[in-house]
Parts: structure tokens; sequence; C-alpha cells
């Protein structure tokens, strides 16, 4: 495959094929080949970004497991990470990377598992997609970059649209399990204010998914993130209200990465103020990452739109 | 000779604590303002005034109902003569966009929430400063750390005899690490 990487190399290709357009009169068909060809795509994963350093190398990992499996098929041509707030690489440098580098489009993959103002408002407004007044103010305050890409950016649909929650959180309340019929599951996400109806139908799903494939027949959703502004409250009620019926709870993180402050300090911290819950209380500190389920699903939908792309 | 440094230190303390004191003055006062106002994020938005009104819509919609021309419609109940662009965050949800507002429409319910958003006057300003939201604001924050050390140091030090340091001064300064010692002990129960 003939792969341009200069702009100067890409002028004299065009030129080359203009002309030889002009001189056997069959204008369109060279000039549509020309610019499947000339197509430079990239895949961007973003992510929230996180003051962990657990957390921002579980995402460089996932980077890691998918970037040959991607590259494998020449429809994309290179790969990147780059983290919505808090630390580099941001949005606005990866971007830019990819401007520097020739590329036509980029596939931006949120790694976010469903509706919220960061992946509805907050992504596109830095993009140049949107202007979200909201946004635009909140991420000056963050110094958090604007950049409108001279690539096509292609934003793909969230985690949510897939079964790959629901598969995630039955093998986590499996590895947990040791008696369904006395257990009750606790699930504790992130959350979203504007979009709470959204976040909670989610988890009902893979709840009532966990219910169907085990037997575990009680459940209650909490919230840790800003939608609580990061009190353990809400994960110790979610606990108590399975502990009102069941003997046992078993609580998983459903968050993207391990991040201390919301798997130790605010979840494990709300689990800490339940009575007794060094014995009815059964919570391992995980994420959804790593899951060969999500890997898959990157390679499978960066692939669907490199082929739309081209 | 030693009288004479001691009341050469006495005075370049003193000039010290004064004239920082005066250079810092609105400084100090900008990052306790926006201390106190910070320290209550979780009950109110120190940074922008985010007004809200609710409208009802006269009938219910679907997503495939909505056009831009019922968009302009529905705009004009809250005011807004044009829009920038409409979105759907889900399938019951259309977001309008405005130059400093947005409408949230519920199409389920027919209901609506207007957000026009604006900057909180002075407060927004000194939170700017206080969460180094310039760039570069960081050296100019470390530098006035480090002038606020001067400036109580200096005034420790600044008067002789029982009002001085060695008189009650101590026992102030030593009553000012209870606060945050009963505190800290708390945090460890």
């Amino acid at each position: 495959m003939l792969r341009l990487t200069t702009d100067y190399t890409r002028n004299l290709f065009l030129i080359l094929i203009l002309m030889l357009a002009g001189c056997t009169g069959q204008q369109e068909e060279p000039a549509s080949m020309e610019q499947n060809d000339d197509r430079k795509i990239g895949v961007l994963l973003i992510s929230h970004g996180s003051h962990s350093e657990t957390w921002r190398n579980t995402l460089f990992d996932l980077e890691k497991k998918v970037r040959e499996r991607i590259l494998k098929n020449e429809k994309t041509d290179g790969i990147k990470s780059a983290f919505m707030e808090y630390t580099e690489p941001s949005i606005a440098t990866r971007l830019k990377e990819f401007d520097n580098e020739g590329y036509t489009d980029v596939v931006i993959i949120p790694i976010l598992l469903t509706v919220s103002s960061h992946s509805f408002d907050d992504i596109p407004t830095i993009i140049g997609q949107k202007e979200n007044p909201e946004s635009v103010e909140m991420l000056k305050l963050e110094k958090i970059e604007r950049y409108t890409p001279k690539a096509t950016p292609h934003i793909t649909p969230l985690l949510d649209f897939s079964e790959i929650l629901r598969k995630n959180v039955l093998r986590r309340a499996k590895n947990l399990s040791k008696n369904p019929e006395d257990e009750g599951l606790v699930i504790i996400a992130y959350g979203s204010e504007p979009y709470e109806k959204e976040w909670r139908d989610l988890f009902d799903k893979a709840a009532q998914h966990v219910q169907s494939e085990t037997g575990i027949d009680t459940y209650s959703i909490g919230w840790c993130g800003h939608i609580v502004r990061y009190s353990p409250d809400s994960t110790a009620a979610a606990v108590k209200r399975v502990l009102d019926r069941k003997k046992r709870a078993l609580v998983i993180p459903s968050l993207v990465a391990f991040d201390e402050n919301f798997q130790i300090k605010i979840i494990g911290g709300g689990i800490e103020k339940v009575d007794d819950h060094e014995t009815r209380v059964v919570y391992k500190p995980d994420a959804i990452l790593p899951d060969s389920n999500i890997e898959q699903w990157i390679v499978d939908i960066s692939d669907e739109f490199a082929t739309t792309i081209r | 000779m030693a009288q004479t440094t001691g009341n050469t230190f006495r005075k370049v303390n003193t000039v010290l604590h004064r004239d920082l004191g005066y250079f810092f003055a609105a400084l100090i006062l900008a990052y306790s303002l926006s201390g106190i106002a910070l320290n209550h994020v979780d009950e109110w938005n120190p940074d922008f005034i985010i007004s809200k009104d609710e409208i009802k819509l006269e009938g219910l919609y679907t997503k495939n109902d909505i056009t831009p021309e019922v968009v302009r419609d529905i705009s004009e109940k809250v005011g807004e003569t044009g829009y920038r662009l409409f979105d759907f965050p889900s399938s019951r949800q259309v977001k309008i966009y405005y130059k400093n507002a947005t409408l949230m429409i519920d199409l389920e319910k027919g209901e609506g929430l207007y957000e026009k958003i604006s900057r909180r006057p002075v407060f927004y300003q000194v939170n700017v400063l206080h969460r180094n939201s310039v760039n570069w604001w960081k050296w100019a924050s470390d530098i006035f750390a480090g002038m606020l050390i001067i400036i109580t140091i200096t005034g420790l030090l600044m008067l002789r005899g029982p009002n001085g340091f060695s008189g009650r001064g101590k026992w102030f300064f030593g009553a000012g690490f209870i606060p945050p010692v009963i505190a800290l002990i708390f945090q460890q129960l």
C-alpha cells in the first residue's frame, strides 16, 4: 500500500493524477481513487482522565492491547490515547499531533459508559463541534484547551450500545458470589445528574442480566461521582438497601479503571459505614478494565468507522 | 554594637512586615474570599450564576417530530429568537443550544429546563486566581505563598517584651495548633 507521508509528496501525487486524468479524459474515476487512497485515518481513545497513575496506566495498557489488531487491518494508520482532563496527553494535544502528521480523519472513541455531560457536551465542545455555554466556561476554568482539528473527527457511540457492560458485571458478580440465594448485588457507578435515568436504565439492565444468569434477585444502584458530590453516603445507602433483604451484599464498582480516590476512599469508605460490613459485604476494588470484550469492541468499531470513511 | 545590629534587624523586620503586608493585602483578601467560596462548592456554584426556568410544552413530541421549525417555536417560549444547534442526548431528550444558554426538553414529559449561565461577579475572578486557571499564575501563587510565610514570621518577631513572642505571643502561637490538631484527631477516628 502506498502511504503518503508528507504534504509535499501528496501534492506531487495529486498533480500527477490530475495530469493523467487530463490526458485520458477520465476525470472522475482517478479523482475518486485518489481521494480514497489519500485518506489517512487515526483512532483516538478518549477517557475521562484522573490524578491516579494506576488509572492512567490502565488506559495506556488498553491502547497497547488494541494497537496491533487495529493497525493490522491497514484501514487505520495510527492510534493514540488522550485524557479529557487533569493530565496530558490532552485531546487538543493529540488532535494537533494527528494534524501535524497529515491525518485526514480521526475516529474518536470515548471510553465512557453512557451519556453524560462529558460525552454529550464537553468532548464535542473541545473538538469544536459544539459550543455548549457551560462547557465553554468550565473548560476555560479547568484550563482544558479547545482545538478544532483540520482532520475530520468522527465520534463513535458509547459503550452502552453493546452488551459489554452486562457481561462485565455478570463476570465480576460470579467471581464474588458463593450462594446466590443469600446475596444481593450493589452496583456503584459515577452517575450523571442530567442523565440519571439513562444511567439507571443501563445498570438496571446489567443487574437484571445478572439475575437471569445467576439467580441473584436483589440489587441496588449507588453513585460515587459529582452527582453525589463524591460522597461515600450513596454507596453506604445502596449497600444497606440490599442488606435489609439479603444476608450478603456483593459490591461491584462500575468504573472504567481503578482510581484510589473512588474504589478505596469513596466506595471503600461507604462500605465501612455499614454495620457488620466485614462479614456481610463482599467487595473487590477492581474496575471494568481490563476486559477483552471492550478491547474487541474498540477493534470492531474502529474497523467499522474506518471502512465507512474509506 | 550588638544593640545596633538588633535594632537594624528589628527595623528591617518591621519594614518587611509592613510593606509586604501592604503589597499583598489585595491578594490575601482575594484568596480568603475565594477560600470561603470554594469551601462551600457543594452547596453553591462559586463561579457561575446558572438561572433555571422550567417550561411546560403544549403538547408531547417524539424525536421524529423535532424539526428546526419546532425547535424555533419552542425557543420562543424562553425568549430565544434563534438557536445554534440542537441534538439528542437520548431518545427521550432534545437539547437546544443558544449563545449563553441551553434548553433541555424531556419529550416524554413535555417539560423543559432552560439554563442561562453567567459569571458570578468578583467570585469568578478571585476563583480564577485561587485555582490557577491562568497557566503562569501558579508561579505568582508560589511567590505569594513564600511571601505569606515571610509576613507571618516577621509578624511573630515584630514586638518585644510582654506582648512579644516570648511573652503572651508564644501562648497564642501554641493555641493556634489546637483546632487543626483536633480536626486531624477526628479524621483518624
